[in-house]
């Protein structure tokens, strides 16, 4: 491997009903495109975007759903490290508004409890089939204490500031947390954690 | 969401989400079969899932209640000319069974007082007298057991007089977790209905690397693996430093064991001389004394004292080459439990297409009379869904349809919490390993596995705690006396140092080893998957999967290595992962030769150290000796003069 080029590396996880835009959001973001038809690629775990914020490098890793959002399959693995969830609805849907508080629970249930949620209301290009108004999205996102943004995957409006506002919101948290956690040294004896095992001995 | 309807046709519809079935869609999936993949429940894994604490009380309850009488849908309308349905079973009560709850702490949160010290001596009496035993799910059993416990308490309140206690009264009295805090607490807890390890070079391990499934998740290592032994907590040394550290060895001891574990990395003609002979006979010909004996036959071998000698010379090579892998000892364990192990490879299948959805059943299976093929599948809702190939879990299998040739064998299970370790270290965190010999004569050998908090299974403060063996009795007959020696709760005596039980389950789940995976009387396309067996590793998931696998697709890569998302070039709408397989494989051959000759570098470096080591033990040995012959010559001086 290479030698690791970035400050920070941050996962990111989208979730929301399957049809508002999840994966269109990524591939708008990372490759600046909007794919006819269904946007999933084969084969595609995740994917990376490195970005520059205040002179610091973050190295964003955005996973999809892999499409098992459709039948409410998600497994609970894919929520376990997430650094930041992205909680997606389409503003022309009602019913995708109104399955967010399951979005919620499953969050509350899976996810670390530091993850930074944002609440993200897709398809404004669409306005003259708005089905949910932005205060009471904005009012459901304060409620819940959440960030809250409006985009258009196809425009690419606020596609951009979506995912750079989360990145410096992970920056802020990190360098929080080790202000928090300067004086709780390694627990001595403590089993390291072996992420992505690999052929040769980690040590 | 709405009942949105699945495709109608699919290569490979697989039902159940177990660790056999998992691995056998990712494989599917990942070669371009279009997999669905679905399981009756609202979890993933099955018998392998793992639960917060109040999802196990959710499943205690569903494994509680009458399973509802069976009624067979009338799918015959979708049936056509030449075609008959195999009805699959609709409970998956079967496989679990003898379940019994107990809790052994308060209920609610007790108000501080002043410690008082007749409260203190008897330890957890006052909350005992009020404990919750078993939960609201609670059996007869479960009742009549309650009674004896109760008794026993009076008993001991009786004795409560006896001076000695009052030693103890300057210990400060640590706050017991109440249930109403495991219950607040209750998501930190991942409890797996199985308990497992992963060898470190292992099947499992070895293709989770092999496939870069193990991306889905973190692993931590087991810290130290404890035996059992005349009713105390012992660690056995695993590593050549462990080794040269203990203080549980001689000098002498240190070096029979060394010997004796490089003797048997090859196989010579002295071992197969005892083929077929035990391997503890093998092991005391080799004079190691008891304390090694012990340590070698139940700790590093883990077999039982009739095991034969090629079979426990096999395991301790296994565990010998799994050593020093990822560290100290052959095991690893998955952050958050067994149960993420099954969700990674369903999400890799997912990655690769597969169709997901939980709570959806298959009712019946679609048979080609003249073929006796499978042709189709009809789903809980009355879909009928073409596939040339249907996998399904043992459980789904209805009775009728199982020939009775092998008796079915049990597992016996005990989970506890607990509020310490078994044996205290400078570190709250380890992982360990622990054997328990049989404790009596036709008393099973147990397993056990005690997990610390940052295993992310249990809160922090508390351990969680699995004990296996093969049932002879039901799990609460099998393992309950081991826990009340190893543990303290209301029935044990004189365990005051022990940790104490807050919680615990006991249940017997089907033991897949004892399913005969051709025992089953269906069509050619139809593989059934048998759940979880009672071995300390994965080997019989991975080779069922795989033998899966080749049966159907006997061309193809199992689980080849899925493309690192870092090295996918997208160029415009066409994504494919660089360009050449080849050249990334090429490269890879040259990493693996490097990594190859770093290895066999370090080896030497270490056999190096080793003999250096022993060098110096043996020095010491000659002056420890030429001082003894001093001391000799001295005193036949004296008796000269
Ligand atoms: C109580 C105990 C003592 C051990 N003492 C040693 C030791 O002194 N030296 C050592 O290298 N490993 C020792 N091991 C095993 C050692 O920790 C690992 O097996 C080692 O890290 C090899 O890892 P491997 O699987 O990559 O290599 P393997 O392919 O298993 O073996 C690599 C090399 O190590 C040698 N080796 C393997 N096991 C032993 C052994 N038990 N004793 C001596 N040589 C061995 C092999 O002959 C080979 O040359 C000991 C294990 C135990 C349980
Ligand atoms: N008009 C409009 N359509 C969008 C937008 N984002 C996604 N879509 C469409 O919505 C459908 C579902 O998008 P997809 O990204 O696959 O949704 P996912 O299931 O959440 O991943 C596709 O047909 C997209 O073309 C958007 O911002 N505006
Ligand atoms: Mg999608």
């Amino acid at each position: 491997m290479s030698m690791e080029d970035y400050d920070y590396l941050f996962k990111i996880v989208l979730i929301g009903n399957a049809g508002v835009g999840k994966t269109c959001l990524v591939r708008r973001f990372t490759q600046g495109l909007f794919p006819p038809g269904q946007g999933a690629t084969i084969g595609v775990d995740f994917m990376i975007k490195t970005v520059e914020i205040k002179g610091e490098k973050v190295k964003l890793q955005i996973w999809d759903t892999a499409g098992q959002e459709r039948f409410r399959s998600i497994t609970q693995s894919y929520y376990r490290s997430a650094n930041a969830l992205i909680l997606t609805y389409d503003i022309t849907c009602e019913d995708s508004f109104r399955c967010l508080p399951e979005w919620l629970r499953e969050i509350e249930q899976y996810a670390n409890n530091q993850v930074v949620t944002i609440l993200v209301g897709n398809k404004i290009d669409l306005a003259e089939k708005r089905e949910v108004l932005r205060q009471r999205a904005e009012d459901f996102a304060e409620a819940q204490s959440m960030l809250y943004l409006e985009t258009s995957a196809k425009e690419s409006d606020n596609v951009e500031k979506l995912f750079l506002d989360l990145a410096c919101e992970l920056i802020r948290e990190a360098k929080q947390n080790k202000l928090d956690n300067n004086d709780t040294a390694p627990m001595p004896g403590e089993g390291k954690t072996i992420s992505y095992l690999s052929c040769c001995s980690l040590n | 969401m709405a009942a949105e309807d699945l495709p109608s046709e699919f290569d490979v519809v697989i039902l159940g989400t177990g660790l056999t079935e998992s691995v056998a869609a990712a494989a599917f999936s990942r070669v371009g079969q279009r997999v669905l993949h679905v399981d009756r429940r609202s979890y993933y894994a099955g018998n392998w899932a793992s639960f917060t604490f109040s999802g196990l009380l959710t499943w205690i309850q569903q494994h509680h209640e009458e399973p509802l009488p069976e009624e067979a849908q009338d799918w015959s309308s979708l049936l056509e000319e030449g075609e008959e349905l195999i009805h699959l079973s609709h409970s998956d009560c079967a496989s679990i069974r003898n379940l019994q709850v107990f809790c052994f702490t308060s209920e609610e949160d007790e108000e501080e007082e002043a410690p008082n010290t007749t409260e203190e001596e008897t330890g957890g009496a006052a909350e005992d007298s009020e404990c919750a035993d078993s939960t609201e799910e609670e059996t007869k059993e479960t009742g009549e057991e309650e009674e004896e416990v109760r008794e026993e308490e009076e008993v001991r309140e009786e004795e409560q007089t006896t001076p000695s206690a009052a030693l103890r009264q300057s210990e400060p009295t640590k706050k017991k977790i109440s249930y109403a805090q495991l219950l607040k607490e209750g998501r930190r807890f991942n409890i797996d209905l199985v308990s497992k390890l992963m060898y470190s070079r292992g099947s499992l391990v070895d293709l989770l690397i092999k496939s870069n499934v193990s991306r889905y998740a973190e692993f931590k290592n087991v810290t130290r693996i404890l035996t059992y032994r005349d009713r105390q907590v012992e660690q056995v040394p695993c590593s050549r430093a462990d080794v040269f550290a203990s203080r549980q060895l001689s000098v002498v001891e240190k070096r029979k064991l060394m010997r004796f574990l490089t003797s048997c990395v090859e196989e010579t003609e002295e071992q197969r001389a005892y083929n077929g002979r035990p391997y503890l006979e093998f092991l005391r010909d080799r004079q190691l004394g008891d304390n090694l004996q012990h340590f070698l036959l139940h700790s590093i071998a883990m077999v039982t004292e009739d095991t034969p000698t090629e079979e426990g010379l096999a395991s301790t090579r296994h565990f010998l080459r799994c050593l020093g892998r990822y560290g100290n000892t052959p095991f690893l364990f998955p952050v958050y439990g067994l149960g993420e192990i099954p969700q990674c490879f369903c999400r890799m299948c997912a990655v690769f297409g597969g169709i997901y959805c939980l709570r959806h059943s298959v009712d019946g299976v679609v048979v080609d009379r003249d073929s006796n093929r499978c042709k189709a599948v009809i789903d809980s809702r009355g879909q009928r869904i073409t596939c040339s190939h249907f996998v399904v879990e043992e459980g789904y299998v209805a009775a009728d349809r199982k020939r009775v040739a092998t008796p079915t064998r049990f597992l016996s299970r005990a989970v506890l919490i607990t509020d310490g370790s078994i044996l205290p270290s400078d570190s709250d965190q380890q992982v360990s390993m622990v054997t328990v010999p049989p404790i009596a004569a036709g008393c099973p050998a147990v397993k056990m596995v005690e997990l610390c908090s940052s295993t992310m299974t249990c809160m922090p403060g508390t351990y969680l705690v699995h004990l296996t063996c093969q049932s002879v009795g039901s799990a609460y007959e099998d393992l309950s006396p081991v826990v009340t020696r190893m543990f303290r709760t209301p029935e044990s005596h004189d365990q005051e140092t022990c940790p104490s039980v807050l919680w615990c389950l006991y249940f017997n789940m089907t033991d897949g080893s004892g399913l005969e995976a051709e025992g089953h009387n269906l069509p050619s396309n139809v593989y059934v998957c048998s759940g979880p067996d009672g071995d300390l590793g994965h080997e019989l998931a991975i080779r069922q999967a795989e033998s899966i696998f080749q049966k159907i697709l006997p061309e193809e890569d199992f689980c080849p290595p899925a493309p690192n998302p870092e090295d996918i070039i997208y160029d415009g709408d066409n994504t494919s992962s660089s360009a050449g397989g080849e050249e990334e494989k090429e490269e890879n051959d040259g990493v693996a030769e490097e990594e190859k000759q770093e290895e066999e570098k370090e080896m030497l470096e270490e056999e190096k150290e080793m003999l250096e080591e022993e060098k110096e033990m043996l020095e010491e040995e000659k002056e420890m000796l030429e001082e003894e012959k001093e001391v000799l010559e001295e005193q036949n001086l004296q008796t000269e003069e």
